[in-house]
């Protein structure tokens, strides 16, 4: 029986673990794992025996992949990490997601640059998938400002979501034998054409498991008072889609701010959606009074979450992976920030507390009851 | 009869293929089933890293990216001096070298 309410945290440091019996009074906290550098991945898995997962992004010594059979008392590197053929001419840079896959082992992993690869026996070896690592589209992407990433990898039956910064949205319709753009709706503030067919730095794509047809977009927002060529861009920064993501529109009107990073929908309720607006310059929160934003009608009104944040002087950043919600019947919302702090909001948000003040700059939070 | 230079570039391609030392640093020796030495026989630098791809492919995989670069954060030394103020990989070898693979410094 699940009780067990595990988090995943990865810093610019390694990989945390923190536990917690499931009222979330005090988490326990483990680590740092892994050879002190940055992780920007993680997965709980808990298919059959949780396992954990986390990405190693060594500048020394390339990338690795570690794997924890025990819940995160320990971690040890799969036999092998995601590499391109060698012919192919790329080198991996980074691994920025790494998702359940059918099956009970089998594992997806979007790296930089921008490509997909498979797993098929839990992370011990990869294939690359070519139908979007070698789409005619791929030498097109351009690097964002955090790198050339595919950070967002969602399946559903046959149907497979993939967020690009700055590619955009990729759907596939046969289980990732064939990709196709779909950015419908989905504006672009960096090129001459608002809304072009690719090349959107789309930043997290989420969606609720019981309403696959529903999907949101943050993307790369900020562009309201652009003067150069095409305009000024309003309200591109938050999407939504009611067609498994062939066409999307705005939802972003009521926010301070269109631009931020991550993306979160409620585990019982697809019209409930999180967001963290920043100010694009700075990526930080509008004043410096951090919030979070939530909508309960699909984005067509937001209200602003930020009891027990700081009320102002705060100026970190919460990237497209550092904000997560478990699965409980009243779910508790998670947040790292770039400044080492590791936030809960209970109650869907209403209340927040901060669980650990002094971690290293959080990458990535990932919850799971287990 | 002096072998004019050319001759003495083929005389040295030719020649029995030098064996080396190669020191791996202890955060990639588990890579190498713990060994803090090995020696292999090469021409170049890059022969060495060659025969690693084929010897030690879990410990080449540390040292050099999927398309053969060196990792842009390891310095490889013969004997004292950085391959980079030599010639590269293309560096040669000679009997008893020691090569040295050791991570950039990095701090702040």
């Amino acid at each position: 029986m699940a009780d067990r309410v595990v988090l995943t945290i990865g810093t610019k440091k390694g990989v945390f673990v923190a536990d917690a019996a499931k009222p979330r009074r005090s988490f326990a906290l483990r680590g740092p794992f892994g050879p002190g550098v940055p992780v920007y991945s993680t997965l709980i898995d808990t298919r059959g025996t949780p396992r954990l997962y986390a990405s190693s992004c060594n500048p020394f010594f390339g990338m690795k992949v570690l794997r924890s059979t025990d819940m995160g008392k320990s971690f040890k590197e799969t036999k092998s990490a995601p590499a391109f053929p060698k012919e192919d001419g790329r080198a991996l840079v980074n691994i920025w997601s790494l998702e359940a896959g059918g099956g009970k082992k089998e594992l997806w992993c979007g790296v930089e640059p921008a490509s997909l690869f498979r797993s098929r026996d839990g992370g011990d070896s990869w294939d690359m998938v070519s139908a979007i690592s070698d789409h005619a589209h791929a030498r097109k992407w351009q690097p964002g400002n955090g790198g050339l990433c595919m950070h967002t990898i969602i399946r559903d039956g046959s149907r497979v979501h993939l967020g690009i910064s700055t590619g955009g949205h990729y759907l596939s319709e046969d289980g990732g034998e064939t990709f196709r753009a779909s950015n419908q709706g989905i504006g672009a503030g960096f090129a001459p054409d608002p809304y072009p067919e690719f090349g959107q730095c789309v930043h997290k794509i989420a969606r609720h498991d019981d309403a696959p047809g529903r999907l949101y977009i943050q993307n790369h927002g900020g562009w309201a008072d652009w003067t150069g060529p095409g305009g000024p861009r309003p309200d591109i920064g938050v999407l939504r889609s009611d067609d498994y993501g062939h066409s999307w529109r705005s939802i972003a009107k009521g926010l301070p701010s269109d631009f931020g990073f991550p993306i979160v929908v409620h585990p019982h309720d697809a019209d409930t959606v999180y967001v963290v607006p920043l100010e694009p310059a700075t990526r930080s929160c509008p004043g410096g009074a951090p919030a979070v934003w939530r909508s309960e009608n699909g984005g067509d009104s937001w209200s602003r979450l930020a009891r027990g944040l700081p009320k102002k002087e705060s100026y970190f950043t919460i990237l497209r992976d550092a904000m997560d919600i478990d699965r409980l019947q009243v779910p508790a919302l998670y947040f790292g920030t770039t400044t080492g702090q590791l936030w809960i909001g209970r109650e869907g948000g209403e209340k927040w507390d901060c669980l650990f003040d002094s971690l290293p700059p959080i990458q990535n939070v990932k919850v799971a009851v287990v | 009869m002096i072998p004019i230079a050319s001759d003495k570039l083929r005389l040295h391609t030719m020649g029995p293929t030098p064996t080396i030392t190669i020191l791996v640093p202890g955060p990639l020796r588990p890579y190498c089933a713990g060994a803090a030495e090995l020696s292999i026989s090469a021409h170049t630098v890059r022969a060495a890293l060659e025969d690693l791809e084929r010897s030690q492919s879990a410990l080449y995989r540390n040292v050099c990216d999927e398309t053969g670069t060196l990792r842009r954060h390891l310095n490889v030394f013969v004997n004292s001096d950085n391959v980079r103020d030599l010639d590269g990989v293309d560096t040669r070898l000679s009997p008893g070298d020691v090569v040295t693979i050791l991570p950039a410094v990095s701090g702040g």
